[in-house]
């Protein structure tokens, strides 16, 4: 699988937000939200195509991890990205931002783009909706309303208070449903477009890969053995 | 990649959601499956689909409906994905199923699903499964599968993974093999399943028996070699550095080293008894004694063992004791930092080579004889798992091992051979278990050994105790480590190594899990420890010689040092009954303080930028105090302490560059050194900070305003809203008030800002009003300068207005000053002519050692920068010489004794001139101007009529306006426009020459406090004394300048 640039990702945020979510409808859309399921994963990664360049974003949950002090603080470093994920409707997660990026910034490289999300967790009666998405695709239909209405009834955390705090701290901001994947792609994306700047910009070592980013085989072979890793590449996985 | 393929079943998820999750549906799949039970090129996109479908019919049978699990395994349709994934069907196939058992496993939430799923051991087949680990996205996919399994790990879930009767523990054993993986995510999955692993352990005593019997000793040799491997790279890579060129990778290799001191706490903190035994005696005499306290020892003896210097090794074991806690660990090490003898160190090395070189208690930096994998294997049923070899991208440093170490392969080939012929699981050779009880009783001996000498050793009397304490004189005691480590506080040219020192004995005194007594012995108290008499004189010594040469000019303590050892003399002396610090140490602290008082003077000048930094100064210090293990993650102290601010070092882990940096060190150093004092003398703080939270006006307070000018204004905030409020200006604050409903010329604050960081502007096209701003200054480095108020203010007619813009600004200045007075007041600047006595005197200690320095600063200015005052003074013609002296009397005016801001009565007149001081003097201090040309002062005996006082104010009132109050860079362009350089330190030379010259002059301490002051112009000064008749207090002092001053003139001429 040829890329340009590996980028890693974490994803932080108090437990129960919906990070393992937002993950899987990022990487793989074959589970679509839209039945009532929840399902979350770990890992994940997936290829997007940034300024004509493939690159492939490997994404990993620290979820349930806390416990241990060594491991959250290593994943902080060996990553580029960070997602920083609370939940709208539980004051309490936005609450706990400061102390998560304290630690993000204590442990990552200082490089280390974040982005913060305000993402709303399913498990309602309606499947929500995002506000986003009521206003762009101009869903008029009455159970829309009544999502909407019912999210805007539990929602404890305004949007502007998450833009304030996205300002304050110097983060990207985003509100996100991962039932409805709105704004889920773009977060991602816009993450990974930011850390592509920034090393078009020279700021991130690219060399070093404890900064979480690595360069593609197709970059860093010389054409003798780019070939060579195309063939395989297309043994193994040519299909996908 | 995943999202691409969308085959047919999955296509109709929008219509039929309903039957796509039921056990219809999986019987479908099912038959599906069935069908294809081979993998090929056309259905392998089918194959995937149906795998993933059923994956979500689980996670919704787990959710709704249990029956699907039981058609589930009634059907073992998980063999149906074995087989798929031994059919070497091909990296997508297997990316894709990996994804679905992931997915699978991490969604499942009821046991008994989970139980289905686990039984039947089809998981441990796929965790054995050869997998292309070459590949990195199927080695992500797999770890995390392992490390999802591990999350899933209880006392009831773990026998589906760890077989007793097999001895048989894939998924722990499969993921420790990837325990020095290049990449780092898998190495973190590995620790997590390892932690996961070892907490369930607990419960669990058979498995722990395994874990400890058949993979400790592999593993934990294994691990401490590499950890070790990367402490010599760190140490070469701070050898090797050239410019700081090393630091990223240096900072990675550090970052690294305290992942794995933070994991091996993370297990030693599970607190699982079998395991911590093995780990700390594998960590003690593998890695930390061998490696790292050895290296502190810096002779050449020893020969051929592996070292590292000084600094690192210092470095190193703070960390350890900064992280580790465990009490068998880090009491063992302190024991042999604090009283290892030299001798017993080298018996003992001897005695243990003696032994076979394979045992975990020799105490050396080897080599593990084989690697984890190969002992892995050896340690359980050989021969099998020999065929099953999977492909490993360790394969070529295998390869490499063996021929490094061909008799122990060929013992080792033997045995496995031996192995081999053993045949089935779970046969121990005899050999094997020999050598693993060996080890065990070896252990127990060692720690016997070392029980019995610490006993020893706690024997010793209080006369043995206090020599002990006084190490330079220990020579009954030979204690190379501790020697060493006092002897690098000694350094005088740098605090490269004492800083490691400090954080080293700071790490060790804050260890939760040392033994008191041990640290006692060499009076090295805990932190409130509960009483104490003594303390450790040669350590207090030289801390005070540190903070001694903190406070030099050109001290080379880094402030971290400095701060470090305000901690640690804090902790040796302060008891709950006061300070047990002997008078000739308190006096030499007074010293050190004095000598603080006397750098900051250096660099004091009236100027906005000096209050600002000085404000800032003390915020960020209060507010970021020292955190000693953050001290310590930072890679950047390892390399020889530099000056320059180019290598992004933290300003206080490196020595200031340029006369910014070294005013703002130089406050630092007063700050700590003030507050040091104070603390050790038992005196509360009442300066500082200079605005104080509690005297300050806030929200809804209710004020009593009869007395008060108000303005009525309307505020328009930058959000549009409109609010009808009373402006009213206090000394330091504005405040917008509200009448108060309850009582009569009362109001309520409704908002209150600091002054001095105010700015106000005019609205171009509106006469009435008033752009007003007011920053919060930025409290860390990560936010900016946050405007707390951002507003137009709206007055009923132009007048009002402008009587507002001038009161606002008159204030800000008003209150900018008092707080340049108090900072007057703090360093002991003479203020009032009758107190200039007392405040000489109390200088007087600590000046006869501080002026030969600046006598020879002095010199050495005036000889190699002649050209510079020269072309100076050409362009400082605008500031009228007066300015300066107008400064003196500023200075010396307001009353020493009260401290406070001096009354608002400080004469109105007074302060217009000297805030137009302030701004004069920041050209001329900024210069060797000090020379003013003797010409120049007699040239211009007119200038004192500009500066007339209302004049002068509407000059800074118009500054004030258009200036950010926080910008300094503004603020120092805007002068350096007109003036010259504004933030080169205040020199002393001339004055300097005054104090040798007539050394008892009470104003020469003023003298060296102002902008400098040539002597000529001084003289001139003083024919011009009515001049300077618009400030209060001036002839005075003006007066004393001059008797101070006509000594040297005769000397210059």
């Amino acid at each position: 699988m040829a890329y340009a640039y590996l980028f890693k990702y974490i994803i932080i945020g108090d437990t129960g937000v919906g990070k393992s979510c937002l993950l899987l409808q990022f990487t793989d859309k074959r589970f679509q939200p839209v039945h009532d399921l929840t399902i979350g994963v770990e890992f994940g990664a997936r290829m997007i195509t940034i300024d004509g360049k493939q690159i492939k974003l490997q994404i990993w949950d620290t979820a349930g991890q806390e416990s241990f002090r060594s491991i959250t603080r290593s994943y902080y470093r060996g990553a580029a990205g960070a997602l920083l994920v609370y939940d709208i409707t539980r004051r309490d997660t936005f609450n706990h931002l400061t102390t998560w990026l304290e630690d993000a910034r204590q442990h990552s490289n200082s490089n280390m783009v974040i982005m913060l999300i305000g993402n709303k967790r399913t498990q309602s009666a309606f499947p929500w909706t995002g506000i986003i998405c009521i206003y762009s695709h101009k869903l008029t239909s009455l159970s829309a309303i009544f999502e909407n209405v019912d999210l805007e009834s539990r929602r404890e955390v305004k949007k502007e208070e998450g833009e304030a705090f996205a300002r304050e701290h110097g983060l990207i901001f985003m509100e996100t449903s991962a039932k409805t994947a709105s704004n889920v792609e773009e977060a991602f994306i816009n993450t990974a477009k930011e850390i592509y700047e920034k090393i078009q910009e020279g700021v991130f070592d690219i060399n070093n890969e404890a900064n979480g980013i690595k360069i593609g085989p197709q970059h860093a072979a010389t054409n003798a053995t780019h070939a060579g890793n195309q063939g395989g590449q297309q043994a193994g996985g040519g299909c996908c | 990649m995943f999202g691409r393929s969308r085959s047919w079943v999955g296509g109709g998820h929008g219509k039929s959601s309903r039957n796509i999750h039921s056990l219809d549906h999986l019987k479908y799949l099912y038959h599906v499956l069935t069908k294809n039970t081979t993998v090929t090129e056309q259905n392998r996109n089918l194959l995937v689909e149906t795998i993933r479908s059923i994956t979500e019919i689980l996670i919704w049978g787990d959710q709704n409906d249990s029956s699907v699990f039981d058609f589930f395994l009634e059907k073992n349709m998980f063999v149906f994905f074995l087989n798929i994934l031994r059919q070497k069907s091909g990296r997508y196939v297997c990316v894709q199923l990996l994804q679905t058992l992931n997915i699978l496993f991490e969604n499942i939430s009821h046991e008994t699903s989970l139980y289905y799923l686990l039984s039947n051991n089809y998981v441990n087949s796929i965790i054995v499964h050869k997998f292309d680990f070459s590949d990195e996205e199927i080695m992500a996919y797999y770890i995390s599968f392992l490390k999802t399994l591990s999350l899933k790990l209880n006392n009831h879930t773990v026998h589906f993974f760890y077989n007793e009767h097999t001895n048989d523990f894939a998924l722990y054993t499969e993921a420790i093999k990837f325990f020095n993986h290049p990449e780092s995510m898998v190495r973190i999955a590995v620790r997590t399943i390892t932690l996961n692993v070892y907490k369930v352990s607990l419960d669990n005593q058979a498995m722990l028996h395994y874990i400890r019997d058949k993979t400790a000793v592999p593993y934990f040799s294994n691990l401490v070699w590499f950890i070790g491997s990367h402490v010599i790279e760190l140490d070469d890579c701070v050898q090797t550095d050239e410019e700081h060129r090393n630091r990223g990778k240096l900072s990675d290799l550090v970052a690294e080293h305290l992942d794995h001191l933070h994991y091996l706490n993370d297990i030693l903190i599970i607190n699982c008894e079998f395991l911590n035994d093995v780990l700390t005696d594998h960590l003690l005499n593998r890695l930390f004694l061998p490696l790292y306290v050895y290296s502190l020892e810096n002779q050449d003896k020893g020969g051929e063992r592996p070292k590292i210097s000084l600094p690192v090794s210092l470095y190193l074991l703070s960390q350890v004791f900064l992280i580790i806690h465990h009490a068998p660990l880090v009491n063992s090490l302190a024991e042999v930092i604090l009283n290892g003898d030299l001798s017993e160190m080298y018996a003992k090395t001897e005695q243990d080579v003696q032994r076979s070189s394979a045992k975990p208690s020799i105490r050396c930096f080897i080599k593990p004889t084989e690697t984890l994998e190969r002992s892995l294997e050896m340690n359980k049923h050989k021969g099998k798992r020999r065929v099953q070899k999977r492909p490993n991208y360790k394969n070529v440093g295998e390869e490499e091992d063996e021929e490094k170490v061909p008799t122990e392969d060929a013992q080792e080939d033997a045995e496995k051979a031996k192995g081999t012929e053993g045949g089935s699981k779970g046969i121990k050779t005899s050999g094997e278990s020999e050598e693993i009880e060996m080890v065990i009783m070896e252990r127990s001996k060692l720690s016997e050994l070392a029980a019995s000498t610490s006993v020893q050793e706690q024997n010793t009397t209080d006369e043995e105790k206090s020599a002990a304490a006084t190490c330079s004189e220990s020579a009954q005691w030979s204690r190379p480590f501790l020697d060493m480590v006092y002897h690098a506080l000694d350094s005088p040219d740098d605090d490269y190594h004492a800083l490691f020192v400090l954080c080293l004995l700071y790490a060790m005194s804050h260890n939760k899990g040392i033994d008191p007594e041990k640290l006692e012995r060499i009076q090295l108290p805990v932190p409130n420890a509960v009483e104490k008499t003594t303390y450790n004189h040669p350590l207090a010594e030289r801390l005070i010689r540190i903070m001694n040469n903190a406070a030099q000019p050109d001290g080379k303590i880094r402030l971290a040092t400095l701060e470090l050892s305000c901690l640690l003399l804090k902790q040796q002396v302060l008891t709950s009954a006061g300070c047990i610090m002997k008078d000739v140490h308190l006096a030499c602290l007074e010293g050190a303080r004095e000598e603080s008082v006397h750098l900051v003077r250096h660099f004091y000048k009236g100027e906005d930028i000096f209050l600002d930094m000085f404000e800032d100064e003390y915020r960020s210090m209060t507010m970021k105090p020292m955190n000693v293990e953050y001290l310590m993650m930072d890679a950047s102290i390892l390399l020889p302490p530099t000056g320059t601010p180019l290598t992004g070092i933290d300003f206080v882990k490196r020595l200031p560059c340029g006369d910014v940096e070294k005013t703002r060190r130089a406050i630092r150093v007063f700050f700590m050194l003030r507050s040091l004092s104070l603390q050790l003398r038992g005196e509360p703080e009442t300066q500082l900070p200079l605005t104080r939270e509690e005297d300050l006006i806030k929200t809804d307070d209710v004020l009593d305003l009869n007395n008060s000018d108000l303005i009525a204004c309307t505020v328009i905030t930058k959000d549009g809203g409109m609010v009808q409020r009373f402006l009213a200006v206090d000394i330091y604050q504005m405040s917008l008030v509200e009448p108060d409903v309850s009582r009569l010329g009362w109001g309520v604050v409704k908002f209150a800002g600091l002054l001095q960081d105010m700015q106000v502007t005019g609205v171009e096209d509106d006469s009435r009003a008033l752009n007003i701003t007011i920053h919060k200054p930025a409290s860390s480095p990560h936010s900016k300068p946050f405007p707390i108020l951002q507003a137009t203010f709206i007055f009923s007619d132009h007048i009002r207005c402008i009587i507002a813009k001038q009161r606002l600004a008159k204030g800000r200045i008003q209150a900018r000053r008092m707080k340049m007075q108090r900072i007057a007041a703090l360093l002991d600047l003479p203020i009032q002519p009758t107190t200039e006595v007392l405040g000489f005197g109390l200088g007087s200690s600590t000046s006869t050692q501080h002026l030969p320095f600046r006598f020879y600063d002095q010199g050495r200015r005036g000889s190699s920068d002649p050209t510079v005052q020269r072309s100076v003074f050409a362009s400082v013609d605008k500031v009228p010489g007066f300015a300066v002296a107008q400064c003196i009397n500023q200075h010396s005016s307001p009353s020493l004794s009260s401290q406070s801001p001096p009354s608002a009565s400080g004469s109105p007149s007074g302060s217009g001139s000297t805030s137009h001081c302030d701004s004069g003097g920041t050209s001329s201090s900024s210069t060797p101007s000090t020379a003013q040309s003797p010409a120049d002062a007699p040239m211009t005996p007119e200038l004192p009529k500009p500066h007339l006082p209302d004049q002068l104010v509407i000059v800074n009132e118009t500054e004030a306006d258009s200036k950010p109050s926080k910008n300094m860079a503004r603020s120092a362009a805007v002068e350096t426009a007109s003036l010259s350089p504004s933030l080169v330190p205040a020199q002393q030379p001339t004055i300097s020459l005054l104090c040798e010259d007539t050394a008892d002059t009470l104003s020469v301490e003023s003298l060296t406090l102002v902008p400098p002051v040539d002597p000529h112009s001084l003289r001139s000064l003083t024919g011009i004394p009515p001049l300077s008749t618009p400030a209060a207090a001036c002839t005075e002092p003006l007066g004393e300048e001059a008797a101070c001053a006509e000594p040297v003139g005769p000397a210059e001429d």
